[in-house]
């Protein structure tokens, strides 16, 4: 479990990071989501100890990071894909860090294999590609074979199939019951991936919710409906619901479920050819939430 | 590992459940178990300090320079040896002939010290390096640790092959020289393999507190290079204090066996040498605890 209690970051007069609060439980993947600038990785490198907290705490199944008897062991951390230094075997850059917390040499090939890097593991990390580099990273983060993983934006410049890899593997982590905690900008990347969202903005805690209810709150569900008899059946429903014409024969329709708009049309004798609910994009309900908190903002946003 | 693929680029592994059971016992016991220990980030830095690839050019460079200043030096100084005054003959170090080779291999052995630090910013390893081991004083104390004991037998070595060979060239030019059993000899080519294991701490606790590669070798050459040579044009009492007591200049009186009484002795300038790195260090130990990595 990771907690997180009023957790700030001030530099100079600009605050990071603002008060956050928030927990993260194992077991799910949890999606820690908010615009570039908005504190995200400053959030994770003090989770992880690397930046010192201006004030408020941050810790891992109840300890501060560095108070992790063998810290690899207790969270598996992908930060920054491209941290290895270039001359160095993907194999020694997997020693050294094994090393230090006395994980036997074993477990680097064992984690190379996981990852796919098995033929490579001899070969300089500078002439990996990026989604070579993701993978040695992931590697490194499963070394220890923590019961918690943190992902900073793990998805970024990835092709299809290495998005596609790293999302099965951190749904496979978290129905293993592990913490697993990913942030991303991309409410996209979320979508599919994440159980819990966390949203900040400006250093600030936005929502902390299930993706479902998230979903339910942010997005309007509409049904589309086709019918021959649209101006028939349209002052029926206006009664009801919001509805809208699109072209001659649709009606989309606001604040009625599909079940009811169909009950309605067979009372009436209306034939319908498609009765079908759809969704507003989640990526649209996420801006329209982090709106005011998005740091630099287009002058003149081109739509809506 | 059993299917054989030959394209370098990996293929995309599904996320296959893990080989191995794990929960429901407590995590820290199936990766090995315990605790991490001084010992094992010692270990992590001497597997850092092997990989690197400038370990082993600096290394050899080093030695290239001292042992070819050395037959240089020699050959060329035993050539004018007997074409000097008396008084420049009484005042003639055949030791301090052969190691000044030590001049540039400071700087190697500095660079050395600098890249342990700077390397792991440069390419950003400072991240899961402090996320596997986050007690910053051992991963510096490691880092020292394990440098000392590649710099300090490399140096020893360093010294030694100057030590030959410029002994070596004075002989065959029919100057004065020395052999290893002399005392005096001993102390320079050990003096001399600590006084460079020193200049590695400094270029750590240097590379340390700057983090830049480029910055670091600027202040290396300026602090071991630069100020030496410009010493003796600064202003009178100025001059002869730098001349006395700067660090890198009275460290390397350990290499010299004639005494000049303007300056230290060999052990006491090694010892301000010494006791600089010392105080750099603990500065490179506040700063790298206080700092965000």
């Amino acid at each position: 479990m990771i907690e997180v209690r009023g957790l700030t970051k001030r530099y100079g007069d600009v605050l990071a990071v603002d008060d956050l609060t928030f927990g993260v439980r194992a077991g799910e993947v949890t999606g820690f989501l908010g615009p570039n600038g908005a504190g995200k990785s400053t959030t994770l490198r003090m989770v992880l100890g690397l930046d010192a907290a201006s004030s408020g705490t941050a810790t891992v199944r109840g300890r501060p990071y560095s108070a992790q008897p063998a810290p690899l062991k207790a969270v598996g951390a992908l930060l920054d894909p491209g941290a290895v230094l270039p001359s160095r075997t993907a194999f020694h850059h997997l020693l050294a860090l094994a090393a230090g917390n006395g994980i036997p040499r074993g477990r680097v090939s064992q984690v190379l294999a996981e990852v796919g890097l098995e033929k490579v593991a001899r070969r300089r990390a500078g002439t990996f590609s990026l989604g070579m580099r993701q993978r040695l990273g992931i590697a490194a983060a499963l070394l220890g074979d923590p019961p918690v993983l943190v992902f900073d934006e793990p998805l970024n410049g990835l092709d299809p199939e290495g998005i596609v890899w790293i999302r099965s593997l951190m749904r496979g982590m978290a129905a293993e019951g592990r913490v697993v905690l990913m942030s991303s900008h991309l409410m996209s990347e979320m979508e599919l991936t994440a159980d819990h969202l966390i949203v900040v903005g400006r250093g600030k805690l936005i929502a902390d919710t299930t993706m479902k209810d998230f979903i339910e709150a942010h997005s309007e569900r509409e049904v589309l409906v086709r019918t021959p008899q649209a101006e028939t059946l349209r002052p029926l429903l206006a009664g009801a619901a919001g509805v809208r014409a699109e072209g001659n024969d649709t009606l989309v329709v606001t604040g009625l479920e599909a079940a009811a708009i169909g009950a309605l049309a067979a009372a009436v004798e209306v034939e319908l050819h498609e009765l079908s609910p759809r969704q507003v994009s989640l990526e649209r309900a996420f801006m329209d939430l982090t709106r005011d908190a998005v740091e630099y903002q287009a002058e003149k946003e081109t739509n809506r | 590992m059993s299917h054989p693929r030959t394209h370098p680029e990996p293929a995309p592994v599904p996320a296959k459940p893990p080989s191995r059971t794990r929960r429901g016992r407590s995590a820290s016991d199936s990766a090995g178990s315990g605790r991490a220990t001084f010992w094992h980030s010692l270990h992590a830095e001497w597997v850092k300090i092997r990989t690197m690839r400038s370990t082993l050019w600096v290394i050899l460079g080093a030695l290239a320079f001292a042992v070819g200043l050395a037959a240089l030096n020699g050959s060329s100084a035993g050539d004018e040896y007997a074409d000097l005054s008396p008084a420049d003959q009484a005042a003639f170090d055949p030791l301090e002939t052969s190691l000044m080779g030590y001049l540039v291999a400071q700087i190697a052995f500095g660079l050395l010290g600098g890249l342990v630090m700077t390397s792991e910013y440069g390419a950003r390893t400072i991240v899961p390096t402090l996320t596997s081991v986050p007690q910053r004083a051992r991963v510096l104390g490691s880092k020292a640790l394990v440098l000392v004991a590649v710099a300090l037998p490399v140096g020893i070595v360093v010294s030694l092959g100057g030590f030959l060979v410029g002994q070596a060239s004075l002989s065959g030019a029919g100057a004065p020289h020395l052999a290893l059993s002399d005392g005096v000899a001993l102390r320079g080519v050990f003096g001399g393999g600590v006084y460079l294991a020193l200049a590695a701490l400094f270029g750590l606790a240097l590379g340390a507190v700057i983090r830049s590669t480029t910055a670091t070798v600027t202040t290396l050459f300026g602090a071991m290079l630069i100020v030496q040579a410009f010493a003796p044009a600064l202003p009178g009492a100025l001059g002869d204090w730098v001349s006395k007591f700067w660090p890198p200049i009275a460290g390397g009186q350990i290499i010299t066996a004639v005494r000049d009484p303007d300056v230290l002795g060999p052990w006491a300038g090694l010892g301000v040498m010494a006791g600089c790195v010392a105080a750099l260090l603990a500065v490179a130990f506040v700063v790298f605890r206080k700092r965000d990595a």
